[in-house]
């Protein structure tokens, strides 16, 4: 009786009221990733009506290109919540089987923007396979660390660790492979973060950090890291940057934020922007933009929103139902976290220059979309955590 | 989830909030703390400066021909600094303007200095260049295609000592007080002449364009703008077609009296330089002034070369860039006589009527010290000493105003100071020589290692009273000293810009011009003095060959020659003169260096020019 019951617990969704399920999203998750991403839109346009990137002639190209990855994104979001995320837990093999083939077809396939092999020409547009792959490594990492059918208790083996790291060690390969350093590192965060939220000894974080600081200094004596890229990109820890060479793009990115002090230039009238000093300013500085358009205070609150969106992801992780829902609310968390913090410190000069986008700001499909695809999945967890809820009381109740 | 779990979660919370206050804290470091700092280095990221040339002032003759004019060409600016650093830049422009590379970069390296933004690679590039440069403009960074203004000469070599000439400003002068402001490094500016001496108003005022720029330094946008202003243009006293001729005959005249055997010696002339003036005595102005050799300021537009500076101070070319007229000064010789023969009737020295002898030889100054005189001439009253320019007549007046007083008062010397010399003359000309009265304080202190000879003798006086000795004048000082003579005691300052006018033709006032002293002098002396320098032209006179074709009787000339000595040279020759006597309207001095007799070989000149100005055939 009661196995029957259980089977129903978690996969029978549709007998469940539908005015509930509506109720029982996280609007605070949602309708800040929807604000701050038009709010990206806005800036994408400021930081493009003028320069027009790429040789566009249209000054409301990237405008319109974004708002339509928004609706896309927003789609997906929903579309995701009629799957229940349990069953994606039994199917991760297959999840991770596409990611990793999405970086494979970009070392195959691929073309180089920037000195970096990291996209793919689909014809009709262009798509950034990493961007992608990192919500497929996190439901990978999320499955093979949790509980499984068959523990009796939770508890992080010595298995889980080996297999865990070797997932993310291809995923942090392939990446490495196209090189995008920005990428990768956003992949290694998210990774330990996941060992640690697990609740893994710390003797394992421990040995990670240790044998990956072992191979980075094989690679740089190996010489598949050469001197000149480690000084690129250490260039940040210079306090007087100069404004030519390598020190150039941090050196009109700090001039661009420092310059819009408390309220900024005003929307649309960012100099350094407008006139393109600031590098990629629509991309991966988009965040250069805020803070010489709209000053400390918009870029404070930017920061503030992007703080909430992690905190929720968090949030709805701790007190997700199973470990598989905890650790792939987690896990998102994590990879909106650490862009943020490689991403906005690049630009403030607290990280070394490395491209990789702001998460829900930067112009581009991939991105954006992928973003929004993660955040469908930690309303996910929430609604399903939920609907378990209810249909608990309900038993016990009926009982 | 187990409580472990919890914990670490908390851990994650606090991690994501130092994560944001990190964050935070760094941007009100850059915003709050540096946000001014930061405005300011964004600014002058984005913004340029540049400046527009102006169109310097033209110079227009008395009968308003065009002598000097301004003329626009394209010029390719290049800064320095940036394209030293790109090697494929400067091949690309050595390719296109047809300039060695090694040329371009060692012009580039010498004006990559700090007070130079900008300087002009090539001048007067064609068309098709320009529109090259224009169109790949973004294979050019730091290269630009300018409007500069180039000096343009429309007479050539005429004049060319008075125009002067402009050239690059330097290091030097930008740090001055004179040009600190207005000024840039590349700037060209009036070196010497009247384009020295008006610089401040032919320069005009340049343009200025703020514009911002993108990150390649192409101009985007233009912030502000405002448009040169040209200079104002100068309207000369001279006649340049009277200086045409002034200066034609003076170079023929050298190359004559070249030709010309030294009396009984097989010896030439060397006449390495010479110079005319002359002056409207009623008002100071300068119709014409010559000096020889002379130079082609063509050679200074758009930057001398090397050879052409060197060519033009080698001291074998006899230094062609001074202007002998005003900028260095000479023996007189017996042209100064005017002055003792005016400061003898002054002070009683002697009179209209006394006569004095001469023998050949004065032995006023002791047995020991024998002065003669280059002919006999017999006994002489002032008239005929003028006429015959007689040594030992002059010397005794020389003695008697030495005597006077004991010559406690240096009368001689306090005339020749009346009448001009010793001082400027005051020209709008620069590097004004004041010439040479010395005197007994002079001496002492030119002399004040060598004791012997620190003290002023009766002899010096004697000696200066014919106009040698240390007594150095320009041919400009001896003109207005004879305009003196011509204008019975008024003292013009001479001058050669008549008017400055602005652009739209508007008068610059200038109440500087027609300064005028009147030196109260003895009108009847200087009559007595006239009747004498008639003589001079006239029959027996000293310039009597030189003038026997000349037609006195309709136009009487008044004139002195001098033929003065130079220790180790040949003798410096002069001829001082005005006419018509009593109306004059110009004073004619010509000097030549080492030509000998002022009579014979200077006063052709002053004769031809008179028939110039007369229109006689």
């Amino acid at each position: 009786m009661i196995k029957r019951r259980r089977k129903k617990d978690f996969g029978d969704f549709e007998s469940l009221d539908k005015e509930k399920r509506a109720v029982r999203f996280d609007f605070i998750l949602f309708f800040l990733a929807l604000a701050v991403s038009s709010f990206g839109v806005l800036m994408i346009y400021s930081a493009t009506r003028e320069t027009l990137p790429g040789g566009v002639t249209d000054p409301q190209y990237y405008l319109k290109r974004q708002a339509i990855w928004l609706a896309a994104g927003i789609v997906i979001c929903i579309a995701v919540q009629f799957i229940n995320y349990r069953k994606i837990q039994r199917y991760w093999w297959l999840i991770f089987i596409i990611g990793i083939s999405f970086l494979a077809a970009v070392s195959l396939f691929g073309y180089e923007v920037h000195g970096s092999k990291s996209w793919i020409d689909l014809k009709f547009f262009t798509i950034q396979p990493s961007e992608f792959s990192k919500v497929f490594m996190v439901i990978s990492l999320a499955a093979v660390m949790s509980k499984w059918k068959g523990e009796k208790v939770y508890q992080v083996t010595f298995k889980k660790v080996a297999i865990s790291s070797t997932v993310a060690l291809i995923f942090v390969i392939l990446v490495l492979l196209e090189p995008d350093y920005g990428t990768a590192l956003m992949y290694f965060i998210a990774y330990l973060g996941l060992l640690f939220l697990s609740g893994a000894n710390f003797l394992y974080l421990l040995s990670i950090l240790g044998l990956t600081a072992g191979g980075f200094f094989i690679a740089l004596k190996a010489g598949l890291i050469k001197q000149y890229q480690l000084d690129r990109i250490l260039v940040f820890l210079k306090p007087d940057v100069s404004s030519e060479g390598a020190g150039y793009n941090l050196y009109q990115s700090k001039l661009a934020i420092g310059s819009g002090d408390f309220l900024g230039k005003g929307l649309f009238l960012g100099k350094q922007t407008n006139l393109s000093y600031v590098p990629a300013h629509h991309t991966d500085f988009i965040f250069s933009v805020i803070g010489e358009e709209l000053g400390f205070l918009g870029a404070v609150l930017v920061l503030l929103v992007l703080g909430v969106i992690v905190w929720r992801c968090f949030y709805i992780a701790s007190n997700s139902s199973d470990s598989f829902g905890m650790l792939l609310s987690s896990g998102i968390g994590f990879i909106i976290l650490s862009q943020v913090v490689i991403n906005i410190g690049m630009t403030i000069g607290l990280m070394p220059i490395i491209g990789i986008p702001l998460p829900f700001l930067s112009s581009g499909g991939s991105s954006l979309i992928s973003m929004f695809l993660g955040i469908g999945l930690v309303e996910n967890v929430y609604i399903w955590k939920e609907v378990r809820k209810d249909y608990e009381i309900a038993y016990q109740e009926l009982k | 989830m187990g409580s472990n779990i919890k914990i670490r979660f908390r851990i994650i919370l606090y991690l994501l909030v130092m994560i944001l206050i990190v964050l935070i804290l760094r941007l009100y470091f850059l915003q709050i703390m540096s946000g001014e700092l930061y405005a300011e280095l964004a600014s002058k990221n984005i913004t340029r400066e540049k400046t527009v040339a102006a169109p310097r002032g033209n110079i227009y003759d008395q009968n308003g021909k065009l002598i000097v004019g301004s003329v626009p060409v394209a010029a390719v600016a290049v800064e320095p600094h940036i394209v030293l650093k790109n090697e494929n830049v400067m091949k690309a422009l050595s390719d296109c303007l047809d300039m060695s590379y090694q040329d371009i970069k060692e012009k580039l390296e010498k004006s990559d200095v700090s007070y130079i933004d900008r300087v002009i690679l090539k001048q007067d590039i064609d068309t098709a260049t320009i529109i090259y440069l224009k169109e790949n403009s973004s294979k050019f960074p730091g290269v630009e295609v300018v409007d500069v203004y180039l000096r343009k000469y429309n007479f050539g070599v005429l004049a060319s000592h008075l125009l002067g000439y402009t050239g690059e400003i330097s290091e030097d002068m930008l740090k001055s007080e004179k040009y600190g402001d207005g000024y840039e490094g590349g700037d060209q500016i009036g070196l010497t002449g009247l384009e020295e001496t008006y610089e401040s108003l032919l320069k005009g005022k340049k343009g200025k364009i703020i514009y911002e720029v993108d990150p390649l330094g192409r101009p985007v946008n233009i912030l502000e703008e405002t448009g040169p202003i040209s200079g104002n243009d100068l309207y000369l006293t001279i006649d340049i077609d009277l200086q045409r001729v002034v200066e034609k005959i003076l170079y023929q005249s050298i190359l004559e009296v070249r030709q010309k055997k030294i009396k009984n010696t097989d010896e030439c002339y060397n006449v390495p330089g010479g110079a005319v003036v002359v002056l409207n005595p009623q008002n100071g102005q300068v119709l014409a002034m010559a000096s020889y050799p002379t130079f082609n300021p063509e050679l200074f537009v758009g930057g001398i070369s090397q050879t052409d500076w060197d060519n033009l101070n080698d001291p074998e070319n006899y230094y062609p860039q001074i202007n002998r007229a005003v900028m260095s000064s000479f023996p007189p010789g017996s042209a100064i006589k005017i002055v003792p023969a005016y400061a003898g009737l002054a002070e009683d020295i002697i009179s209209e009527r006394s006569r004095l002898n001469c023998a050949g030889v004065w032995l006023g100054l002791g047995k020991d010290f024998p002065k003669s005189c280059w002919s006999s001439h017999g006994s002489l009253d002032i008239r005929g000493a003028i006429k015959n320019s007689c040594d030992i007549y002059f010397y005794q007046v020389g003695y008697g105003l030495f005597t006077k007083y004991n010559n406690m008062e240096e009368l001689l010397q306090k005339y020749l100071r009346i009448f001009g010399f010793g001082s400027l003359t005051g020209i709008d000309l620069p590097y004004e020589d004041k010439g040479l009265v010395s005197d007994k304080e002079w001496k002492k202190d030119y002399f004040k290692d060598q004791a012997g000879y620190s003290v002023w003798f009766p002899g010096d006086t004697v000696n200066m009273a014919i106009g040698q000795g240390d007594l150095l004048v320009t041919p400009l000082q001896m003109a207005q000293a004879f305009s003196i003579l011509a204008n019975r005691g008024i003292q013009y300052t001479p001058y050669i810009v008549k008017e400055i006018r602005d652009t739209e033709g508007n008068l610059f006032p200038d109440n500087s011009r027609e300064e005028y002293k009147d030196l109260k002098l003895n009108e009847y002396f200087i009559e007595i003095i006239e009747d004498g320098l008639v003589q001079v032209v006239g029959p027996g006179g000293t310039a009597a060959y030189s003038f026997r074709n000349f037609p006195l009787d309709e136009i009487p000339v008044a004139a002195k020659t001098g033929t003065a000595e130079f220790y180790g040279r040949q003798d410096y020759a002069w001829f001082a003169s005005y006419a018509p006597v009593g109306s004059p309207e110009y004073v004619i001095v010509v000097m030549l260096e080492e030509a000998g007799s002022g009579g014979s070989n200077v006063a052709p000149i002053v004769e031809k020019i008179y028939r110039y100005l007369f229109n006689i055939d």
